[in-house]
């Protein structure tokens, strides 16, 4: 009978944990001596995901901190078109609230030189802002600046168009003096400035442009301060309660920036993505390092073993040391990534969208340290497990077989179960940090299939090396071929690891690329030159006429155009409706709504039937079908939309795909003729013209129409594409984290080689070969390795951008060689540098010593 | 020559019956040790010698449950090996066996005192320490306590690795040329000691060996050559 101590009995004890912990301690004097490199590699992928999640804090609290400023208030009623009842102000101000008035719209602005700019009206009463200051050159007040027809316009706008302070402009058909430029207004942020810079006028003033007329694309909104101790949620309830049929957007301080916080949302995601793929790669480095560090152990675990230690005590023990040691890299990750965040915070902060508050913020950084443990632990298990169970046989003689095939089996169903555990943590943490367990999921699907594939490729590399090395025509050639395949050759391990990182780095250059592509140049070479809103019903023959006689004028088209407010699907209000995260905004904005006898071009309709276009029945419906289906709405049934203040029912008659790139007139709602024709409403036209034409054409069509207001496309998709170029060096700064942690990786395989290059160079030289002979052949393997890791992260990148660009945001992918021609020359360069630089020492050493202690 | 020995009449400790070893080798399966048959009985001590090559050590980790046999039945101490999983193979050496190595195997980041305590540890005893310092007392090492193995001379290194052996008061002492690395001084002590040892615990040993003065100090011999017992050991 053998006997049984406290760790024999069942489940691992307090007894064997104890005993771990000091068989642990004792292990770890040697330090983290092997590890470094796996250490790093974790560091490094906690950095991104803490430095990313930091940073998204940052921002989002600044956007709370700043909410109040941002809104302009501590409530925002928006009456969307249609001008703030008096009422409404009246139950504001009994309540004993301050309120403060504002118009926002596009128009043009008109320099004494005759150029013209569209801007972004705002028109403020005298209360405005209620909260913080606006700043202004000369340093005026706000009543000073605006009265009159005093105006303030932002710098932008004075360069733009030559402008001084003191001179007059024109807007809509009356004279304004610009008397300051506006350096700062409190609620700027929240009115982002891609459609025209901001200009400030009086309230008063308004009217005397002529600009508003009806159906003008006009937002009125009412901000409110409430008194001291008023609560803002009874405070909704309550209006809401007060005026139950108003179909008012009401925003607070947590909605101050919706677009703004969709925006930033989405780029966080995508960064939070990248900086997944660096921790991936990390992942890596840290199963070979622990591989590497468990292996350099066996000795001492075959000791412990003789001696009667069981596997799974040799487990605990390992783990215990792994974890300690991993926790070192994941605080210093943290750190790391802590510092990063507070780093662009400071230094980058003025170029932020949002003011953002730097600080350590504990959820972020937890996530960060739960992301690495949990990866720690996935990678570690495997190769634990396989050490704890080395014989204590191993310490009598060299093995006959590699030692990975003496290793007894054992269950495997614990070790698995554990790691499929693990990988079900990660997921969640992904979704905890994302915020989208589609785009999660897309992510880990495509990372397998990418991990697949490189691992592929770099066996089949060892496979064509074994093939091609006997029949290589020098014998450097043939050693270097042979080095690719012999056994415990880190071939597969470096093709990975580089072709991991670049391929996140490649794909993130071939999306921009593609991006610019189409909005550079096919965007431009298909759209409309010029978008005319708010053009009146009376005016719309006027228009025509005027397109038809200018010179230059290669396509125009024409569309009516409201604006609507989803009120209640299938007789449900909004509010109670359960929308998707990616529709919902759609639920709390007007949106733009047209009528239409036949269905507008380039929409394919993808269920139900388009109405015939003599159809003079019930108001029917044509509805966006990705807006259909985040909203769970079906044809047949019904949507009521708040049209100009009233309530409308129609029935969901089609759905339709929309191809928004192609930048013509589309509508997310398009309604049946009839109904709507006699309500009042503009119209939308786009206009299509050579370059050397379009200032003559924008400048006859503002001067005939001054209530006009022209979009240049090419000014707003320049903004664009500045957005995404600056979003694109994020994410590519990113990804040059996760092909740093790639060349770690690939720095510590070339060091963990270092022994056998050492003995391979000494009995070369010891043959009477040459250093450069010796060194040559060794690059011909490193070569090798960076074109198959080149040329799959080519693929791999290539196949992420085309599902990303063709699939996540409906554009039309093009092959770009130049970016896939650079990263295969790029991964040769990066793996010769590597080998030559990590086997300097190797051929550097006397063959004398070497032999002696041989 | 082999010995017959008086203790042969006592109940035996070992009793090995045709035991067979097959290992897988680059060129096909290899045999390691062909229908070994042979007992030994408690308080013997046996000196295993033969040619290199010839099995010895293969011998010794089959009975020290390091390695399992093909075929054939090993029972020590009333257990049969063939019975007992990996961890219970552990378990069965933590109390009933003592290892000596050639290359002492002493594990470097612990101190003289914690390598003798781990297989103390390992069977939950409470006074690890206290055995442990007492018998590194016993190899006169009690000056050397909290030497790294690394510190310590090869004498040193094998005392501790004998009082690391002995410590638990092993039913059976398996030395497998202890004295291979060490120095003819070195090697004396060693082996003065280990038979010191022996005969106060009262312990079995089965010492391999190619030193025949240090095979006449043991009870009998048992012989192998290639794989085979060279002469029939006496049942």
């Amino acid at each position: 009978m053998t006997d049984t101590t406290e760790e024999d009995r069942g489940t691992p004890s307090p007894w064997t944990f104890f005993l771990a912990v000091r068989l642990a301690r004792r292990g770890l004097r040697t330090g983290a001596r092997g590890l470094w490199v796996a250490l790093a590699c974790l560091a490094l992928g906690v950095a991104a995901i803490a430095g990313i999640s930091s940073l998204r804090a940052s921002l989002a609290q600044g956007l709370v901190q700043s909410g109040r400023q941002v809104l302009g208030g501590d409530l925002e009623v928006s009456t969307g078109e249609l001008p703030i009842p008096a009422s409404l102000k009246e139950w504001f101000t009994k309540r004993g609230a301050q309120v403060s008035e504002v118009v926002l719209m596009h128009a043009m602005l008109i320099a004494p030189s005759g150029q013209r700019e569209l801007i972004s009206l705002k028109a403020v009463d005298s209360h405005w802002p209620l909260v913080g200051a606006a700043h202004f050159t000369p340093a005026l007040r706000v009543r000073q600046t605006l009265e009159g027809n005093g105006l303030a316009a932002a710098p932008l706008v004075l360069a733009q168009l030559g402008l001084h302070v003191g001179e007059r402009v024109t807007l809509g058909r009356v004279p304004f003096v610009l008397r300051a430029a506006l350096v700062s207004a409190p609620d700027q942020v929240a009115t982002p400035a891609l459609l025209g810079p901001p200009v400030l006028i009086g309230l008063g003033a308004l009217p005397r442009t002529r600009l508003v007329v009806p159906g003008s694309l006009v937002r009125y909104a009412l901000r409110v301060a409430l008194p001291a101790g008023a609560n803002e949620a009874a405070t909704r309830a309550a209006l809401a309660q007060d005026f139950p049929d108003a179909g008012w957007e009401i925003r607070d301080t947590s909605q101050a920036a919706p677009g703004l916080q969709r925006f930033l949302d989405r780029a966080g995601l995508f960064m939070t993505l990248v900086a997944l793929t660096a921790l991936l790669v990390g992942g890596i480095g840290v199963v070979g390092g622990i591989g590497a560090w468990a292996e350099a152990r066996l000795p001492t675990i075959a000791v412990l073993r003789a001696l009667g230690a069981s596997s799974r005590l040799m487990a605990l023990v390992l783990g215990l040391q792994v974890l300690a040691l991993s926790a070192i890299g994941i605080v210093v990750g943290v750190g790391a990534g802590a510092a990063l965040a507070a780093g662009i915070v400071f230094f980058f902060g003025a170029d932020l969208p949002v003011p953002s508050r730097p600080g350590l913020y504990p959820g972020p950084l937890a996530l960060a340290t739960c992301f690495g443990f949990a990866t720690a632990l996935l990678c570690m298990i495997w190769p634990i497990v396989r050490a704890a169970r080395v014989p204590g046989a191993a310490l009598f003689r060299v093995p006959l077989v590699p030692t990975r095939r003496r290793l007894s089996p054992g269950p495997m169903i614990v070790p698995m179960l554990v790691s499929v555990a693990l990988v079900g943590i990660l997921l969640a943490l992904a979704v905890a940090g994302t915020g989208s367990e589609r785009f999660v999921l897309l992510f880990a699907a495509a990372a397998s299939v990418s991990l697949v594939a490189m691992a592929l490729a770099g066996h089949g590399l060892m496979r064509l090396a074994a093939g091609l090395a006997p029949k290589a025509r020098t014998r450097w050639l043939r050693l270097g071929l042979a080095d690719l395949h012999r056994p415990g050759a880190a071939t597969v391990l470096m093709v990975v690891s580089v072709g991991l990182g670049l391929a996140t780095l490649g794909a993130i250059a071939l999306i921009e690329g593609n991006l610019n592509a189409e909005l550079r140049d096919e965007m431009p070479a298909r759209g409309p030159s010029f978008y005319f809103i708010d053009i009146q019903n009376d005016e719309i023959g006027r228009f025509a006429a005027l397109m038809r006689r200018l010179p230059g004028v290669e396509a125009y088209s024409q569309v009516p155009m409201l604006r609507a407010r989803v009120a209640a699907i299938d007789g449900v209000p909004v509010a109670r409706v359960r929308a998707s995260h990616e529709t919902r905004w759609a639920l709390n904005q007007d949106l733009g709504l047209t009528y239409a006898a036949r269905p507008p071009p380039g929409n394919q309709i993808t269920q139900g039937r388009w109405w015939p276009a003599d159809y003079q029945g019930p108001p029917l419906l044509s509805l966006d079908a990705r807006l259909a289906s985040g909203w769970g709405v079906r044809v047949g049934g019904n949507l009521t939309l708040n049209v100009l203040g009233r309530p409308l029912t129609f029935r969901i008659a089609s759905l339709r795909d929309i191809p928004w790139q192609r930048l013509g007139l589309n509508f997310f709602l398009v309604a049946s003729p009839g109904l709507l024709s006699g309500a009042p409403h503009t119209h939308i036209a786009t206009v299509r013209a050579a370059p050397p034409e379009q200032a003559a054409i924008l400048r006859a069509v503002t001067d005939t129409f001054p209530n006009v207001s022209a979009i240049a496309v090419a000014d707003v998709i320049a903004a664009v594409a500045k957005i995404f170029s600056q979003l694109a060096a994020a994410l590519a700064a990113l990804a040059g984290m996760a092909l740093m942690a790639g060349m770690l990786v690939l720095a510590g395989a070339v060091a963990a080689e270092g022994r056998r290059r050492i003995r391979q160079a000494v009995i070369l030289k010891t043959l009477g070969a040459t250093r450069a002979q010796i060194r040559a052949a060794w690059l011909v393997g490193f070569g090798a390795q960076g074109m198959v890791a080149g040329v799959i992260a080519a693929l791999v990148a290539t196949g992420a951008s085309f599902g990303v660009v063709r699939y996540l945001m409906g554009g039309r992918w093009v092959f770009l060689p130049v970016p896939l021609a650079a990263m295969v020359g790029g991964a040769i360069l990066l793996l010769l540098i590597a080998g030559y630089a990590g086997t300097g020492a190797a051929l550097r050493a006397k063959a004398a010593p070497w032999l002696r202690n041989e | 020559m082999d010995t017959a020995s008086p203790l042969l009449a006592v109940k035996p400790l070992i009793a090995v019956q045709n035991l067979h070893l097959t290992l897988p080798g680059p060129a096909g399966p290899v045999n390691i040790l062909a229908d070994l048959s042979f007992s030994v009985g408690s308080g013997e001590a046996i000196a295993i010698i033969g040619p290199s090559g010839s099995g010895k050590t293969s011998l010794l980790m089959v009975l020290a449950g390091l390695e399992r046999a093909t075929a054939g039945s090993i029972h020590i101490a009333g257990q049969d090996l063939s019975t007992l999983d990996e961890d219970q193979l552990a378990r069965f050496r933590r109390t009933h066996v003592g290892i000596v190595f050639q290359a002492f195997h002493l594990i470097p980041g612990m101190t003289a005192l914690e390598n003798v305590m781990v297989p103390l540890e390992l069977a939950g005893r409470r006074d690890a320490e206290s055995t442990a310092r007492a018998a590194l007392a016993a190899v006169g090492l009690s000056h050397r306590l909290n030497q790294l193995p690394a510190t310590l001379s090869g004498g040193e290194q094998q005392r501790t690795a004998l009082a690391r052996a002995i410590a638990p008061r092993p039913t059976l002492i398996l030395a497998d040329e202890p004295t291979g690395n060490l120095d003819r001084n070195a090697g004396s002590t060693v082996i003065d000691l280990l038979f010191s040892l022996h005969r106060e615990t009262s312990s079995t040993l089965l010492l391999i060996t190619h030193d025949p003065s240090l095979a006449t100090r043991c009870n009998r011999t048992l012989t192998l050559e290639d794989g085979h017992l060279a002469h029939p050991a006496p049942a």
